[in-house]
């Protein structure tokens, strides 16, 4: 069988590898290639060795945007699961009006990040004015809670859905015989649909971090890093570097920092699926 | 039947594969036979606009180009604050930008590398004066302005009559806050105030760290006969504080509520007669008369801040505007964009819609008169001797000036206490020369 | 005990109702001021009614309608989501079938190179993706599934290679022995078992390039083509002014036909998210 499906392999493997190739593996090797030169256009690159990485970590907006990044990442991560994990344990309890609950709560998912940011800019800016506080492109802390808020909205729902599946996969009886050895709703939760959860919670996490981590159109849109590029996150900062600065350098630099990031989300995916695989395995 | 079958899947899996390829090299085909046919003869135009508001009129004004001379032109337009990410990411294509645009001096250093010497092309020789040009060196001109703005305090002058004054009556910065006093402290039996809120949200706030804060420069270029410089003393930073001390006073909102006002509000109150003044421009015009005012009713006057000979003092009018021409485009596309913009400024459908569609008062010699009754006061004004102010907000050091600066106001506005107005100096003076090294080096 | 079982199940229903509110209102918010006098939208009066005094009819819908091109852009972003998802599911799906039944090393490879690049994020290779193609000229509506096809095979390869996995291998065997071309087996038997899979991730392809902003404004030719995304901030005008009300309409108008396809095939949707995850 290997033999005979191996004969027409090219005619499985070749559209999509091409496809691949163009739209990832060319653009990343000459972007690795490219973090160690100076250009403008992918013709004029001229190496010129880690300048472009001592460059991007000197850069301070680079590190004030990574430290931003990785506060708003935390505490989307614990707010969106925390809260997905108590709606979908609410909407597993039989009430009236479940279907209802999820149709809306999944809906933020389908809307895009820049229409969503606009959404919420003239949102909080309303609320803002007033109570009498600075609009979002004065208020860094405004913006911070502004993204947090934004990511929640659009989130919860996905995860809720996600969650849902895995709740209505803990065995019935399994919960029942809990029950009757006199277990409480509490201990019923901790002791046996946590653990039963984790392959839910896994990818859960999994996508809110990186999520997080990879946030662009929502920051664009929103603050688009005002005031003053305190609210830019990782992924605006790059752009910016790239497309808001002008003058030789700065291309280079910007594809340095865009190797870091990735290197970053890349280990911090890997850690956090392997972690969290590995207590799946020990319950 | 079963090869049959397969037959048929195996060809419609390569025609769905080769699609996408034959599409592209056809595709790439064509544009090669463009170029080509265009390489002999014509060559076409590219031109990334500033301006949002005007799109649809630079759209009309290029498809009449092309009708009339079969020269392809296309008008793209950058969405607000996105126009130099847009530019940088469209140069770095095949079909770069041939006609771009920058703000001034300051703006045109990131782009001299690709400016191209517009010295005594039919274009620059239209121009009514040098003073509308860039000069990079003798002989060397990088950048020509295409539009002339001029902004002032707008009057109502309905509003103004209610309150039993004339637009006559103002004629420096002590008038001018005598009457804005006087309105303030009627300002419940008026029923409405003297300015407009002073929003300090980001669609707001450049009327005051950028148009307000020229004043204070010019006066001070003025005085040292300089138009641009590497420190700045700050001279007439107590005019400044004066007159954004009366925007904020005699104001329809509380200077704490400032920072969440934005340019939208602002305008609804000057629209719905809520307050009398108005600072901003020429460019207003249309969106005021589009919402309901009439043009007999409203005037610009200068902005006084007690500064200088104020018995002879214009509008502020200048330019932050300014079309450079992409050299590193192909000759043909070159001379191509140049025609363009000569027919722009010297072609009757040219200069009428610049005029008329655009607002826009253009410094050129074939220019048509504008409707605008701002700019028509500003001509009004230097045809009676008065000096224009000119813009010097494009010798700023850099954007990051403006928004320290607009962080400082701010915070004054919300506690107009001494101790804050020493942080705006030092936002004013200090970061001066911290930017301008930085920009610099 | 029973009344008090109760007395939390309304309790709750009633919090959900408030949550579900909350979710909702962002939406009608928009709604309402689309409807108003662009003089009437200002920050504070965001949250008021729309009034007699201040209702516009439709003339911000129809403003919308009329300007920058929205039904072109429509038209490009509904063309290009379409030819996308269609290369995805179909291409993907044999790609990560072939490579997980036939082991071989330069099969596994291909495998964590796919999942690789789907941890990678987009700035890695905007720049030089948007170079790439523009050189191949594939920077218009026409061809850009080819490079949403290459972008997004890590996330389907991945996940229809998950799926492969639970699939019995007699069915195939069977077909094999019948005659069958692998071409053939993959179509007539694979395809139907994983169609549920398949469901799920044009599902979550659509969302993506449905909504995706970066890549078309980096890559296509933006002489020519816009997509929504890109269109929703043309409202915006150089002096800081936004013409708020068409802005909304416009907002809206995006909207609303997502909001139907959700409503007509939520239950899908709904499914093929859970099932994408519990796979992935």
């Amino acid at each position: 069988m290997q033999r005979t499906y191996k004969k027409y392999g090219w005619m499985f493997v070749l559209p999509t590898l091409i496809a691949f190739t163009i739209g990832f593996i060319i653009p990343f090797i000459e972007g690795l290639y490219l973090s160690f030169c100076q250009f403008t256009t992918v013709g004029n690159a001229v190496f010129n060795g880690f300048s472009n990485y001592i460059a991007a970590f000197t850069d301070a907006s680079f590190l004030r945007s990574a430290g931003f990044t990785v506060l708003v990442a935390a505490v989307n991560v614990i707010l969106i699961n925390v809260l997905a994990f108590a709606l979908a344990l609410a909407l597993t309890q039989k009430l009236k009006g479940t279907n209802f609950f999820r149709t809306v709560f999944f809906m933020p998912n389908l809307i895009g990040g820049i229409v969503l940011g606009y959404i919420w800019q003239i949102l909080i800016n309303c609320v803002l004015a007033l109570v009498g506080q600075p609009l979002l492109k004065l208020n860094a802390t405004a913006g911070y809670w502004g993204i947090i808020i934004l990511m929640c909205w659009q989130q919860i729902g996905y995860m809720m859905i996600i969650y849902i599946a895995g709740l209505q996969n803990v065995p019935d009886d399994l919960v029942e015989a809990a029950k009757i050895d006199g277990a409480t709703d509490w201990q019923i939760l901790w002791k046996i649909k946590i653990p039963m959860m984790m392959p839910s919670i896994t990818i859960c996490v999994f996508l809110t971090l990186t999520n997080s981590f990879k946030l662009f159109d929502q920051n664009l849109a929103l603050t688009n890093g005002d005031p003053n590029h305190m609210t830019d996150m990782l992924a605006l900062n790059i752009y910016q570097t790239f497309y808001a600065r002008a003058g030789k350098a700065w291309k280079g630099i910007g594809q340095a920092k865009a190797v870091i990031f990735s290197i970053v989300v890349v280990l911090i995916s890997f850690w956090q699926l392997k972690t969290t695989r590995s207590k799946e395995v020990q319950q | 039947m079963k090869k049959w079958q397969n037959l048929v899947a195996v060809c419609a899996m390569s025609v769905s594969v080769l699609a996408g390829c034959s599409s592209t090299s056809s595709d790439a085909a064509d544009s090669n036979g463009e170029a080509g046919a265009a390489d002999g003869a014509k060559g076409s135009v590219y031109y990334l606009n500033f301006k949002p508001e005007q799109d649809e009129a630079w759209q009309n004004l290029a498809k009449k180009y092309t009708e009339e001379t079969g020269v392809d032109v296309k008008v793209v337009t950058a969405a607000s604050g996105n126009y130099e990410t847009t530019l940088m990411s469209e140069m770095g294509k095949s079909g770069a930008p041939t006609l771009f645009q920058v703000n001034g001096p300051v703006g045109l250093k990131n782009w001299e590398d690709y400016a191209y010497n517009l010295y005594d092309t039919p274009v620059f020789n239209q121009l009514t004066s040098d003073a509308y040009a860039l000069f990079v060196g003798k002989d060397d001109v990088a950048a020509i302005a295409y539009c002339i703005e001029s902004y002032g305090i707008i009057v109502n002058t309905t509003l103004l009559d209610k309150a039993g004054y004339k637009v006559e009556d103002i004629q420096s910065f002590e008038d001018l806050k005598k009457v804005a006093d006087d309105i303030t402290a009627r300002k419940d039996e008026l029923n409405f105030s003297a300015f407009t809120s002073a929003g300090m949200d980001g669609s707001s706030d450049w009327r005051f760290k950028a148009h307000l804060a020229n004043m204070p420069i010019y006066f001070e270029y003025q005085e040292d006969g300089i138009t641009d410089t590497d420190a700045i003393k700050g001279t007439y930073l107590d005019n400044y504080r004066d007159i954004f001390d009366l925007y904020i006073t005699d104001s329809t909102t509380p200077g704490k509520d400032l920072a969440a006002k934005t340019g939208d509000d602002s305008r609804n109150e000057f629209i719905s007669g809520e307050a009398v003044f108005y600072q901003n421009g020429s460019w207003e015009y249309n969106e005021l008369i589009k919402n309901g005012l009439k043009s007999e009713e409203i005037t610009m006057i200068p902005v006084y801040i007690g500064a200088g000979d104020e018995a002879n003092q214009g509008l502020t009018t200048g330019t932050e505007n300014y079309w450079v021409v992409n050299k590193e485009a192909s000759e043909e596309d070159i001379q191509a964009t140049l025609d363009f913009m000569n027919w722009c400024v010297t072609s009757e459908e040219g200069t009428t819609a610049m005029a008329d569609e655009m607002g826009f008062v253009i410094p050129f010699k074939d220019a048509k008169p504008s409707e605008n009754v701002f700019v028509l006061e500003d001509v009004k004004l230097t045809e009676e001797g008065k000096t224009p102010v000119s813009w010097n907000f494009t010798t700023m050091p850099s954007e990051e000036w403006k928004n320290a600066l607009g962080s400082a106001l701010t915070a004054y506005a919300a506690d107009p206490t001494d101790a804050n107005w020493e942080e705006v100096e030092k936002a004013f003076v200090e970061n001066w020369k911290t930017e301008y090294d930085l920009a610099n080096n | 005990m029973k009344d008090k079982k109760k007395l939390t199940r309304m309790l709750l229903v009633g919090l959900l109702i408030i949550l579900a509110c909350a979710w909702i209102y962002p939406i009608v918010m928009i709604l309402i001021n689309s409807l108003k006098l662009e003089s009437a939208i200002s920050t504070n009066t965001t949250f008021d009614m729309v009034n007699g005094e201040t209702y516009a009819g439709l003339e911000n819908y129809s403003k919308a309608f009329s300007s920058f091109g929205f039904m072109q852009s429509l038209g490009y972003s509904l063309f290009i989501t379409v030819t996308s998802v269609a290369a995805i599911i179909i291409l993907c799906s044999m790609c990560a079938w072939y490579i997980t039944r036939v082991h071989s090393k330069l099969n596994s490879f291909l495998y964590y190179l796919f999942v690789f690049s789907m941890v990678v994020p987009f700035q890695m290779v905007m720049f030089t993706l948007s170079q790439t193609a523009d050189m191949l000229k594939l920077n218009n509506p026409f061809n850009l599934w080819i490079i949403y096809l290459g972008f997004g095979a890590g996330l389907a390869v991945f996940m229809f290679a998950g799926f492969v996995k639970s699939i019995p291998l007699e069915i195939e065997e069977a077909a094999l022995i019948d005659g069958c071309t692998p071409l053939q087996t993959f179509f007539k038997v694979v395809v139907p078992i994983l169609k549920p899979t398949m469901v799920s991730v044009a599902i979550l392809q659509a969302m993506w390039v449905w909504n995706d902003y970066l890549l078309p404004t980096l890559v296509l030719d933006i002489t020519k083509y816009k997509t929504i995304p890109m269109l929703i901030q043309y409202f915006r005008g150089s002096y800081g002014q936004v013409e708020m009300g068409p802005m909304m309409a416009s907002i809206m108008l995006t909207i609303i036909p997502v909001v139907i396809v959700y409503i007509f095939g939520q239950k899908h949707i709904i499914k093929g998210v859970a099932a994408g995850a519990v796979k992935g």
